[in-house]
């Protein structure tokens, strides 16, 4: 699916990446409050969801646009390395879509989000009252430790956010580069004489990682229990 | 070297004794306040073992003799709980504890809560092999809010 092309922009994230993320926030802080003030029925929920999310987003790393791909943005660490000696230099030169020390930081986004969820699918609160939905195949005691280490790796989901945070500030403030509109719109502009299409996706795929995601959340939260 | 008189020696002697008294003191009320603290501990972690028995019985195999063992459980360590928060046990006496200073400081509510687990944990056990599911469920989640109405008052890490 194309849209019609800005005058001088590039189309460099499809529209599931942009839901993908910007359902994501509300949901990290939904599920970080509702956890904080014990509403456990919309803090399990909160979850699902964005278990949900996680699955189609893994699924989008191998079925989305060409940016989405974890083939495309997952980079060698020679390769990061070369890019990261390019940080102090304010000669701005937007990636076509993660620049390679940013598709790090979406792996390691990724892999603290599942660690968490997975943590909370199997933890148990201290009443042995709430808890996940996997929670029974656990003693009452490994249901405690996943409780706790759920709430030690909501620390590494902090310091992911305030890094990713603190990246943009620093390619606007420093490099003159926003990185939050193309998030909204999709759109970039382009770079003079640039010839980078538009990204491309297939909704049929999208849909295809959408029942899928809705599947395995749904399973999961009945305990796969039908 | 000057001799020390009898008396001086017995005043000395009388201190001293005093001093290692007053330590094994303080030592027993040290680990008193510990053997407290572990026992209650202990019977919290039963009781919550329980309440998930309760619970994962209650979304599977709903086992009778299960269900009523594991209230049964949570009312007679519950009936234990009292005790084990006798003064000096809170977070002043050093040990590792989340009991919270409010439990000294305001004990009836403290008290009322703990007997009214208790009362809940009872007619769960009552309820546990009828066989009525959702009678069931609605007494665990009575029982289970009990728990959670006392640990937010009186509980830290919460």
């Amino acid at each position: 699916m194309t849209e019609s092309p800005i005058a001088g922009s590039t189309r460099v994230w499809d529209l599931p990446v942009r839901l993908f993320h910007w359902l994501l926030v509300p949901l990290i802080a939904f599920s970080w409050w509702s956890g904080e003030e014990h509403y456990m029925d919309w803090h399990r929920l909160s979850g699902y969801a964005i278990l949900a999310l996680l699955v189609f987003r893994i699924w989008w790393g191998f079925a989305g646009s060409r940016t989405a791909r974890f083939g495309q943005f997952v980079r060698s660490p020679g390769t990061v390395l070369a890019y990261a000696k390019t940080l102090g230099s304010r000669s701005a030169h937007a990636a076509d879509g993660h620049n390679p020390l940013g598709g790090w930081s979406v792996i390691a986004m990724l892999a603290v989000l599942v660690t968490m969820v997975v943590a909370g699918l199997f933890a148990v609160d201290v009443d042995g009252f709430e808890s996940g939905p996997l929670a029974d195949y656990v003693t009452f005691d490994q249901g405690r430790a996943a409780a706790e280490f759920h709430e030690t790796v909501f620390n590494a989901i902090v310091a992911l956010v305030a890094l990713h945070v603190a990246a943009i500030v620093f390619y606007l403030g420093f490099k003159r580069l926003n990185l939050v509109r193309p998030m909204i719109t999709g759109r970039r502009a382009r770079a003079a004489g640039e010839a980078a299409a538009d990204v491309r996706w297939s909704p049929l795929l999208a849909l295809v990682g959408l029942v899928l995601a809705g599947a395995i959340a749904w399973a999961v939260s009945t305990g796969f229990r039908f | 070297m000057k001799r020390m008189k009898p008396l001086a020696l017995a005043a000395v002697g009388v201190l001293g004794l005093a001093a290692l008294a007053g330590g094994a003191t303080l030592a027993t009320a040290a680990s008193s306040a510990s053997t407290a603290i572990t026992a209650r501990q202990a019977n919290f972690k039963k009781m919550g073992g329980a309440m998930k028995t309760l619970k994962d019985e209650l979304s599977g195999g709903a086992d009778k003799a299960k269900m009523i063992a594991a209230a049964k459980t949570i009312a007679a360590a519950g009936r234990k709980q009292g005790d084990l928060f006798p003064a000096g046990t809170g977070p002043s006496s050093g040990a590792k504890t989340d009991a919270l200073a409010a439990i000294w400081s305001d004990r009836a509510t403290f008290d009322a809560g703990m007997k009214k687990m208790i009362a809940e944990a009872d007619k769960l056990a009552a309820v546990a092999g009828s066989g009525d599911a959702s009678a069931i469920r609605a007494q665990f989640t009575a029982t289970g809010k009990s728990c959670g109405a006392c640990h937010r008052q009186f509980r830290a890490d919460n």
